[in-house]
């Protein structure tokens, strides 16, 4: 039974994902000791710009030029709409190498080891539900179901599965989720015409458990915490990372929050990107 | 020991009540594998086409005067001194049976009575209901739900409901002694119950948090939306499949769906009951 872990990093014309990837990879391997292989539509990239990259297995897609745009905050004051390529995951049953995968989005960070324990779990599935956001002030509804009105939302960033009928089953109904996602996206009264992989496995998750609460997919361990990308990734040093967060009915203003072995989904991908080139985030 | 649901069916001039029992009755018939009986207790004209669904038809005893109450709850008390049955598990009549729940049977035959105290919303979320409880919260009362409980012949549940019948022939009194903040200007069952179990120190013998008695509730202000509609078909979609599962806003309902809106049972849905049933 070999183990070990899948980035996905599909560069656009803003954000070198890559360069989150690898940053988020050697951050994995720190505190989790198991190897980490990149899915990517541009393994050129990869080998020109980081050579020292610490990848397991680079594992190539095809590039696709895609048509979907999302709106990045940078800050509380900066929005940007950039392309996003997020059409592959419901692929990594074919893409992984692995027999047990944690697969983690380039922006999340692992500062811990918390999910060690779930890395040698015999579930076939587990995901995050429960989240925290950093700013505890800020509604949390969009992150509890896909809308008032439906089903438990669950986080499509960081998921372990292991290869088997069921988790094929899983990821064979994720993509006909995708496939068919106008009519999903009606059925569960999603607002918005973005596909996004977080109500993509909720509902294929939905489903797995009979369109019931059930025991399909299992928690990981903790919450997944996480900074909106209106929020700004300021310092990291060894396990601390010292965020601003968006204040409280002041709006462009900040409150200086600190972490400690805790692994962060860093939304603002900017802000972790102008870290990771060694500047403050900000 | 027999055992059988039983449920109180007063029509009023808006709402047939025989006919959602008679809709309850087809969906304990296609859901329960061993306890389907169902008896009802009304002293209304039963359809013919209906009067097969129930095991007994029971008239209201002790009757003179057709429900004016404002909840026209006054003669439920009556129903343990009426039941055809052992056990008996009393349901209203604007509910749906969609799974087998032996379970309940098996869990409070060790009891005498047992009340429901969890309710979920469609979402099978637990929740409380601040907005219709007002009275229970505000007299520190704990919170039965009438709609589904369950009681066996016995000294300790005769004299319960002799309790109960004296709160609801006197629940001013009782109203001004055990509910006076929030004060309600009727009889309602729950609040009688509450009250009953707080003149009998019932608390412990009557409620339990590991009782399985559970019920999804349809009211719209425990549904968790920002707005709450009139109407909960207006807001969430709903079907009746012909596997007998009940779908809303794509969440599959469990066990015992209390629908509240008369609208809800359409022929169609009835239609749905009868074939499942093997009826069309």
């Amino acid at each position: 039974m070999t183990t070990g872990a899948v980035i996905f990093a599909q560069n656009n014309a803003s954000l070198d994902y890559i360069k989150l990837a690898v940053f988020s990879a050697k951050q994995l391997i720190k505190h989790l000791d198991i190897p980490v292989s990149i899915v990517t539509d541009s393994p050129g990239w990869l080998s020109t710009g980081y050579p020292e990259h610490p990848f397991d297995h680079v594992i190539s897609v095809d590039f696709k030029d895609t048509t979907q745009l999302k709106a990045f905050n940078d800050g509380a004051l900066s929005l940007k709409k950039l392309e996003w390529k997020n059409f592959i995951r419901d692929q990594i049953y074919d893409l992984s190498p692995y027999d047990r995968t944690l697969v983690i989005d380039s922006d999340y960070i692992i500062n811990s080891s918390i999910l060690k324990p779930a890395l040698s779990n015999q579930y076939d599935f587990q995901i995050y539900k429960r989240s925290m956001d950093l700013a505890d002030w800020r509604p949390t509804n969009e992150f509890e179901r896909i809308n008032q009105y439906s089903i438990p939302f669950y986080w499509g960033t960081v998921f372990i599965f292991e290869k088997n009928e069921i988790t094929k089953a899983l990821f064979d109904l994720i993509s006909y989720i995708k496939s068919n996602w106008l009519y999903f996206r009606n059925l569960y009264s999603i607002e918005s015409t973005t596909f996004r992989n977080d109500f993509a496995f909720s509902i294929a998750i939905h489903i797995m458990n009979g369109k019931t609460n059930g025991g399909f997919a299992i928690e990981l361990p903790g919450k997944m915490i996480y900074t909106k990308d209106k929020d700004f990734l300021i310092s990291m040093e060894d396990t601390t990372m010292r965020f601003l967060v968006e204040k409280k009915d002041y709006h462009g203003e900040y409150t200086l929050t600190k972490t400690q072995d805790l692994d962060v989904h860093v939304m603002n991908k900017l802000s972790l990107s102008r870290y990771i080139d060694g500047g403050i985030g900000v | 020991m027999s055992k059988g649901f039983v449920v109180f069916a007063q029509n009023t001039k808006t709402v047939d009540y025989v006919r959602q029992a008679y809709a309850l009755a087809l969906s304990i018939k296609y859901t329960q594998k061993e306890v389907a009986n169902i008896s009802i207790i009304t002293n209304d004209e039963i359809p013919k086409k209906y009067r097969k669904a129930f095991d007994q038809i029971i008239p209201i005893p002790w009757f003179d005067k057709k429900g004016d109450s404002r909840y026209a709850t006054e003669h439920r008390w009556k129903v343990f001194h009426v039941t055809p049955y052992d056990e008996t598990i009393v349901l209203d009549t604007d509910m749906l049976l969609l799974e087998d729940v032996n379970v309940w049977w098996d869990y409070c035959s060790n009891h005498d009575v047992r009340f429901c105290n969890r309710i979920k919303n469609y979402k099978l979320d637990i929740v409380l209901d601040p907005v219709s409880r007002k009275t229970f919260i505000a007299n520190n009362l704990t919170s039965p739900y009438c709609a589904l409980h369950y009681f066996k012949k016995s000294d300790y549940a005769l004299e319960f409901y002799k309790t109960l019948e004296f709160v609801c022939k006197n629940w001013e009194w009782c109203w001004t002694n055990f509910a006076p903040k929030q004060y309600q200007n009727a009889c309602s069952m729950d609040l009688a119950i509450a009250v009953t179990i707080e003149i009998m120190l019932a608390h412990d013998t009557v409620l339990d948090n590991l009782n399985p008695l559970e019920f999804i509730h349809m009211r719209g202000s425990i549904q968790g939306w920002s707005n709450t509609q009139a109407s909960w078909r207006n807001t969430v979609t709903h079907v009746l499949n012909s596997k007998g599962d009940l779908v809303v806003g794509n969440i599959k309902q469990s066990k015992l769906f209390h629908y509240i809106e008369k609208e809800f049972l359409t022929e169609d849905i009835i239609t749905r009951l009868e074939e499942l049933n093997g009826q069309a």
